[in-house]
């Protein structure tokens, strides 16, 4: 096939087909084939505060961390009483139940067909479990180093930061490891407080923050984006301070992580964006684009 | 007839091969390995017994020399009677069977014998050893239920593992005997 | 093709005759079977040809002549014999002659009929020792025992057909060397029958002491059957004790020793004498054991140790659950819950030892009424100890499967909700691990739970570690008893006497050996009986044995282990008995 007269590759013309037999070489292609070659089809632009405002996601659960961690470092030094921190947790919780059905005006809870009833015997469930375990909880880890727990709750931590939910659609984001993972770090390190007592409310409020926390925050981001950049606000500056009153150092680097995540990332990502070179042509692999579903029943 | 011829079995070591012709339908192959040599004999003794000398000045325990005596006796003797073996032997009787015989350097034989209605054919095959490619003869047993199926590969001179030239002279005989037998079996 | 004559060795020496025996025409092969003296009738020679082709269904005929020359000069003779072949037609024809004092013989076979050319065949002479041959059985068999029944006796090919043709002309070596006989046969000739009066007083007893014990022991097995023994706590027990096991199976080969049913075939025939003789070998070593037991109270010592040894070992449980409960090889565990666990533990430890102490005034009558049935057998006996040693551990067993549980909970509890954990669940319908979406409620008492038991779970493991170490010492000393009995249950004895005395009785096949040999004479072969490897005569001829085959392999022992399943000693009842 490939010795064939020069005078027949005149007459005929290159077809990009397999079905016939055509006098060419088989890696034959001609001037045409470059013709189809596209840039950069998927790339996107983005406006520097749309992605300033979405990176705010991150800066919560960074600050919720941040904040829990501070609270237990208050609670193992015993600078702050239990029933203080239990007072304000419910009464937060409580404040943060009316907000949540007040921001929608109760859609939500419609759509989704909770009931209060259900709500109730959930924070019971909670309340109930933790309270009764708490004993458990206080000698569980008493054998286990204080650096093995640190590092088991650090690992879990950054786990939980890892997997957390921020809105973007990747295989590795799995919101239940992440909550699970957040659970595990709060048993870990509340083993470590004086009393049981202290075990059960930092077990609570970890479930606050971690758990409902998250689910007002996504609420008021879509309703009220306005306010939701201003709670973004106090809760950072909030956790700022407590950490400054922890660790001077630490909470000029902690800054430094939101400042650079906020402002500077988004930033770099614009950048970036110029020197995106992305080809897309007839080579690539096929890619079907219909939905097939119907198909599959 | 007799004669006797020297080869290299695969690992280089010396076979010695004699034939007897004793008749026209009647041969015999036998192949000698090499005896056991003192050297290794000797120096897997000493092995056993300087290990049990520094076990006993570690230990001072008694018990410990007189176990690697019997140790090493008990060894010689098992290694004699069950596993070295002197001598290979086939024996090839026109229209009445093959015989293999190997006998152990402490006098015991093993026979095995195969009858000509038995046998297929007999074949050089090559098989990977260890790292490297040997050739061996083999006996093709004829499957009972199926005429032109094998039954059962039965490999000779397994323990002296001779190189392909040894072999190609004992397949040589055989093969003249098995054309007899084949050619007066099918006009009788 | 080359014509083979079998010769048996006896006959070597013999006078001239005629060489009676059979032709094998599909190997071309002449069995000899004996030699027929001079004078002889020729009428008579064939009469008795005919009578033992009858009974025997074998084709045997005069195949040739023999002429063995002890003076120089018998020319005549050599001319006789010649002349014979008219008298017995045989194609081929064979003239073998020895010569005086030569070892090489001269062997000729004729053709005389048209389709052959007429002319010598090559000959190949194969001596045999019909003594041998005659007795010796083949493995495996050549032909199927069904076959025997059919009506073609000849079915056999190969060498089986010497073997099968010799075996079934014993009627005509029954004729010993003094008989008076019309004609006068040489071959093989038993050494006569010692006919003693005991003997034969034994063998006429034995059918009715047969009858009588097989009633006897069909009475015990219907006692041992009646509806009492089936009620739950009864067959429960029967089916976990060892020693009601192998009274069962004892029960099962004295039936087959004393069933009045003939053996049909040799392999029947040799099970039963190895049943004999593993029965025999049984009960004398346990009369060996009983009457050292019984002699100068040794009985009494062993029940004065037997106490304090079992005090000791509830003594060293305690220690080493008092080393738990501290913190053993320095490993971090709960405290709480390891003194829960210990406490739980020494307290029936403490139970174990006041029960020892209940029973041991009376563990020396029960000592001297168990070594009572070692007259049963050592395997009774045997049996009887591994009983005891499984009652007398029962703390550890207990223990063992207090830690199995408590360790399968956890370990069970911890993967799913370490799938929980991944927010996975396991479908068991679709028998796999699918992704689920739990509430918040599930996830956060799930993750708790989890955490309680990663936290709790090397607590556990370690008591589970110590007391499954030494329940497998127990599991490991039972397992060497049973092993033991099952040697002695299931070595056929008898056969291996049989190989070791008579080697020939046991025939693997045959091997041949070339004799001297000189130019232009035939070649000499001697046959000779290759007996059979003693591991196979014990593979052939073991006895079905308790069923006691290992359940697991090393491999899913182990899995067991980890997954803390409990493992038993005590197999269950396989039904492929033989």
């Amino acid at each position: 096939m490939c010795a064939q007269p020069v005078t027949n590759t005149k007459e005929v013309k290159w077809q990009k087909i397999l079905y016939e037999r055509q006098p060419f070489p088989d890696n034959y292609v001609d001037r045409r084939f470059l013709e189809e070659l596209r840039k950069n089809i998927h790339a996107r632009k983005y406006q520097y505060w749309a992605v300033v405002f979405e990176s705010s996601v991150v800066i919560q659960q960074l600050c919720s961390v941040c904040v829990f961690v501070v609270i237990w470092w208050y609670m193992d030094e015993g600078l702050l009483a239990p029933h203080w921190l239990f007072g304000a947790g419910l009464a937060s919780s409580l404040i943060g139940y009316v907000l949540f059905d007040l921001i929608d005006g109760g859609e939500g809870r419609r759509k989704s067909g909770q009931t209060r009833w259900a709500d109730l015997k959930s924070a019971l469930v909670f309340i109930t479990f933790t309270y009764g375990f708490s004993p458990v909880l206080k000698t569980l880890t008493e054998s286990v180093s204080t650096d093995t727990i640190y590092a088991m709750s650090v690992f879990m931590l950054l786990g939980h930061l890892i997997f957390f939910d921020y809105g973007a659609n990747a295989a590795i984001v799995s919101s239940t490891l992440s909550l699970n993972m957040a659970i595990f770090a709060s048993v870990c390190l509340a083993s470590r407080l004086p009393r049981s007592l202290h075990a059960f409310i930092m077990v609570t409020f970890a479930i606050q923050i971690f758990a409902l926390w998250p689910m007002l925050q996504k609420k008021l981001k879509a309703c009220t984006p306005r306010s939701y950049v201003g709670v973004t606000l106090m809760f950072a500056f909030s956790a700022l301070g407590g950490l400054l009153s922890i660790s001077a150092v630490g909470a000029i680097l902690f800054a430094l992580l939101l400042v650079s995540i906020s402002c500077l990332c988004p930033f770099y990502l614009i950048r970036l964006q110029l020197f995106k070179e992305n080809i897309h042509g007839p080579w690539d692999e096929a890619e079907i684009k219909e939905d097939l579903s119907r198909f599959l029943s | 007839m007799e004669d006797e011829r020297s080869f290299s079995d695969i690992c280089g070591g010396r076979l010695a091969l004699q034939r007897r012709y004793y008749s026209p339908s009647c041969r015999e192959f036998c192949l000698s390995c090499p005896r056991l040599s003192l050297r290794s004999l000797t120096a897997v003794t000493c092995t056993v017994w300087l290990a049990a000398y520094g076990l006993f000045s570690l230990c001072e325990n008694s018990m410990i020399l007189s176990a690697a005596i019997f140790i090493t006796l008990l060894g010689l003797l098992g290694y004699l009677h069950f596993v070295k073996i002197d001598q290979e032997t086939l024996l090839i009787i026109d229209s009445l069977g093959i015989q293999m015989t190997s006998s152990y350097a402490s006098g015991k034989e093993s026979t095995t014998f195969i009858e000509m209605g038995k046998v297929k054919d007999i074949v050089i095959n090559e098989a990977i050893y260890m790292q490297k490619v040997i050739y061996y003869l083999c006996i093709l047993l004829k499957d009972p239920v199926e005429p032109h199926g094998i039954s059962q590969v039965v490999p000779v001179f397994q323990s002296a593992k001779p190189r392909l030239d040894c072999l190609i002279e004992v397949y040589r005989s055989c093969q003249e005997i098995l054309a007899q037998q084949k050619a007066t079996s099918t006009n009788p | 093709m080359v014509l083979k004559a079998f010769f048996p060795t006896c006959c070597a020496s013999a006078d001239s005759g005629l060489l009676v025996g059979r032709w094998v025409p599909e190997q071309s092969c002449a069995v000899v079977l004996a030699v027929a003296h001079f004078p002889f009738i020729p009428i008579q020679v064939k009469q008795l040809l005919a009578q033992v082709r009858q009974d025997s269904q074998v084709g045997v005929a005069v195949l040739g002549t023999w002429c063995h020359r002890r003076q120089e000069p018998e020319e005549s003779l050599g001319h006789f014999l010649e002349g014979l072949g008219a008298v017995f037609p045989h194609e081929p024809w064979l003239r073998l002659c020895r010569e005086r004092g030569g070892t090489f013989w001269r062997c000729e076979a004729t053709h005389r009929q048209a389709p052959c050319p007429p002319g010598e065949d090559q000959v190949m002479l194969i001596f045999y020792d019909q003594r041998q041959v005659l007795l010796s059985q083949l493995h495996p068999p050549a032909v199927p025992p069904y076959r025997h029944v059919g009506a073609d006796p000849t079915s056999p090919g190969g060498l089986a057909a010497v073997f099968h043709t010799v075996a079934r002309c014993e009627a005509l070596f029954r004729s010993d060397r003094f008989d008076e006989g019309p004609v006068r046969l040489s071959h093989w000739q038993s050494e006569g029958v010692e006919a003693s009066i005991l003997a034969e007083l034994a063998k006429r007893a034995s059918g009715p002491i047969c009858l009588l014990l097989a009633g006897l022991l069909s009475l015990v097995s219907a006692v041992g059957a009646c509806r009492v023994f089936k009620l739950w706590p009864l067959s429960f027990l029967g089916s976990k004790l060892s020693t009601c096991e192998q009274l069962r199976h004892r029960l099962e080969h004295l039936r087959l020793i004393f069933s009045t049913k003939k053996a049909e075939n040799p392999a029947q025939l040799m099970r039963k004498a190895n049943t004999v003789a593993s029965v025999l070998l049984d009960v004398a070593l346990g009369l060996l054991l009983l009457s050292w037991l019984h002699g100068r109270s040794r009985i009494v010592h062993l029940a004065d140790t037997l106490i304090p040894v079992a005090d000791h070992v509830a003594e060293e449980l305690q220690h080493l659950l008092q080393w738990l409960m501290g913190a053993p090889a320095g490993l971090k565990m709960n405290r709480a819950l390891d003194q829960v666990l210990g406490r739980f533990f020494l307290y029936h430890i403490h139970l174990w030892i006041s029960y020892i102490h209940l029973m041991s005034p009376f563990v020396e009558h029960i000592l001297w009424h168990v070594g009572l049935s070692a007259c049963l057998g050592l395997t009774v006996a045997l049996s009887l100890l591994s009983d005891i040693i499984a009652l007398l551990t029962f703390h550890i067993y207990c223990f063992y499967v207090y830690g199995a549980r408590l360790y399968r909970l956890k370990i069970h509890g911890l993967s799913s909700l370490w799938r929980l954990f991944r927010g996975k669940k396991w479908n068991a319908l679709r028998r796999r691990v699918d992704s689920c979406s739990y509430d918040l409620d599930q996830l956060f008492i799930g993750t708790l739970l989890f955490t309680i038991l990663l936290f709790l779970l090397p607590t556990t493991a370690l008591y589970y570690l110590v007391f499954t170490l030494l329940r497998l010492l127990v599991v490991a000393v039972q397992g060497l008893i049973h092993l033991l009995v099952d040697l002695i249950n299931s070595l056929p004895l008898y056969s291996l006497g049989l190989r070791l005395c008579r080697p020939y009785r046991l025939a693997a096949g045959v091997k041949f050996r070339v004799l001297e040999h000189e130019a232009g004479r035939p070649l000499r072969l001697l046959m000779q009986i290759n007996p059979l490897p003693y591991c196979r005569v014990v593979h052939t001829y073991r006895l079905p044995s308790c069923g006691c085959h290992p359940q697991h392999s090393w491999g899913s022992l182990c899995r067991r282990l980890f997954s803390g399943e409990l493992i038993y000693p005590w197999r269950q009842r396989s039904d492929k008995q033989d």
